[in-house]
């Protein structure tokens, strides 16, 4: 990448931001709403079962991750309604500096989201420090990825805010209860159980547990089938993203 | 600067360009008339870089329209622009994306604020713009960073006397320096105004090309003499001799006589209808 490049890539970051600061009720919402959730929960689930702090925090964590989903969405969506995703493309800027520098912010809020739900959980809930941070920015970075490509991949199918809002928060239930954010997969029912590891919001618990605890090799299976999803995602949206949505509005 | 041959374009059973042509000069603004439907603005889609022809070729500067880019300043036929965001703000991201930098960047918007009349509102979202600044602001976006191919669909379209104005001089300016220019619009006098030559699209191409002189002399005017009892209307390449021949002809007093050349707004129904 030239020199040349980076800048554009960097002027269409800070314009992005800029987009995002300016219209911060989502992601304030998305990272205020769990940390009520962790507190009101983890009497319940510290008396339930062994590990209730770190249920208390982990299932609040990827539920409202996946929610945030909408943050991606809209992002992308929004550059349709105001039509200036074409005006972009039409520019100088290649479609992988478009891309970059609209993801970049998006994936960075994923990021801080999920950081300071974890700050909070051992500050304020009591999860215990974890054994190596390393290990957990990982784990944020991959799930902030895998977020970030299914709702970018989203943004690309659905034909309006509204139907984004739907996805996102059926989706965002579906996902995370499935995944034993709300109650621990091994409490769920036998069929529940059985389908549990479709969902990415599992992969997604089961990454961040086996961080939290230190476990690198129990990071490798969940984290790679997370990278998997991303990539699979991400490939739709960029290609939809690169054709535009142009005046017959087919995407 | 620009030379498009034989562009095909369908959507569907839909062809929006059926062998559509044209070659625009350095320096020179060429008005593109033309009903809706004409396939004015798949055109413009297309050298924008934003579709494929079907068939056919484009060059812009010898380039085709994907890596030529940088020479290119569009304002889109619709609004296209932030809401949030400051006028001031797009033309540092697209003049920072067009390679302007700092004191460059700086001087670019200062130039543009101040001939397009943007000073008042540079620093206001565009959300809460009027119409005709928002127009401003968007063709301002479009001239930033001097492009040498400036494509301008309907870019008056709603806009105030004021803002017309503002947008006709920078684009007579930008085209002195030796810009091309492609100007979209159904307003015919703005293209008198830009002592533009023009090309009439129907249907996918173009059916006539030429300044308005030489497409005006081919459409006929007209003769119209008053009588006490009725009016006479003739349809005549010829006006002066058929007066005449007309004059010669009645018998009874005449109240009136006018004689009406025709223009723009002729042109344009008699070749795009």
């Amino acid at each position: 990448m030239s020199v040349e490049s980076l800048r554009r890539v960097g002027v269409l970051v800070r314009h992005n931001t800029i987009l995002r600061l300016r219209d911060p009720g989502q992601m304030i919402s998305y990272i205020a709403l769990p940390m009520v959730l962790m507190l009101v929960f983890k009497p319940l689930y510290e008396r339930a079962l062994d590990t209730g702090t770190l249920q208390a925090v982990t299932g609040p964590l990827v539920m409202f991750s996946v929610f945030a989903l909408a943050i991606v969405g809209n992002s992308i969506l929004i550059e349709r309604e105001w039509r200036t995703w074409d005006r972009l493309r039409a520019s100088r800027a290649a479609r992988a500096e478009l891309l970059a520098g609209k993801t970049v912010p998006v994936f960075v809020i994923l990021v801080v989201q999920q950081v300071v739900l974890l700050l909070y959980g051992a500050l304020i809930i009591g999860l215990p420090i974890p054994r190596s941070l390393g290990y957990v920015v990982l784990a944020v970075a991959v799930w902030g990825f895998t977020l970030l490509s299914i709702g970018a991949a989203l943004a690309t199918l659905v034909r309006s805010r509204g139907d984004l809002s739907l996805v996102s928060d059926i989706g965002a239930i579906t996902v995370s209860a499935m995944g034993g954010a709300l109650v621990p997969v091994s409490l769920m029912p036998g069929w529940a159980r059985a389908v549990a590891p479709v969902s990415p919001g599992y992969w997604a618990m089961s990454l961040i547990r086996a961080a939290l605890a230190g476990d690198l090799r129990a990071m490798v299976e969940p984290a790679l089938v997370c990278l998997a999803i991303g990539v699979v995602a991400g490939a739709v949206a960029t290609y939809r993203l690169a054709r535009g949505w142009g005046r017959s509005h087919l995407l | 600067m620009l030379t498009a041959i034989d562009l095909t374009k369908s959507y569907g059973e839909v062809s929006a360009l059926a062998g559509f042509s044209l070659e625009v000069a350095a320096g020179e603004i060429v008005g593109l008339v033309g009903h809706n439907g004409a396939g004015k603005t798949t055109f413009v889609e297309i050298v924008s870089g934003l579709i494929q022809p079907d068939g056919g070729q484009v060059r812009i500067a010898g380039k085709d329209p994907t890596h030529a880019r940088a020479q290119v300043g569009i304002s889109p036929q619709h609004i296209s622009l932030y809401p949030p965001v400051t006028v001031r703000e797009h033309l540092r991201l697209f003049g920072g994306i067009a390679g302007l930098r700092r004191s460059a960047l700086r001087a670019a918007i200062d130039e543009l604020a101040d001939k397009m009349r943007l000073t008042g509102f540079l620093d206001r979202p565009v959300g809460v713009l009027s119409g005709g600044q928002q127009r401003r602001a968007q063709a301002a976006v479009a001239l930033i960073h001097r492009p040498s191919l400036l494509l301008m669909d309907e870019p008056t379209a709603g806009a105030d006397p004021d803002t017309r104005q503002a947008l006709l001089d920078v684009v007579k300016e930008r085209a002195a320096e030796g810009a091309a220019v492609i100007y979209i619009t159904h307003y015919l006098p703005e293209l008198t105004e830009l002592a533009a030559t023009i090309a009439v699209a129907k249907a996918g191409r173009i059916i006539a090309r030429g300044t308005s002189a030489e497409l005006l002399e081919k459409l006929p005017g007209e003769v119209r003499l008053t009588l006490p009892d009725e009016e006479i209307h003739v349809s005549t390449t010829e006006p002066t001799p058929t007066l005449i021949d007309l004059l010669r002809q009645v018998d009874r007093p005449v109240l009136g006589v006018e004689i009406r050349n025709p223009s723009l707004d002729d042109l344009y129904r008699s070749l795009a209808v």
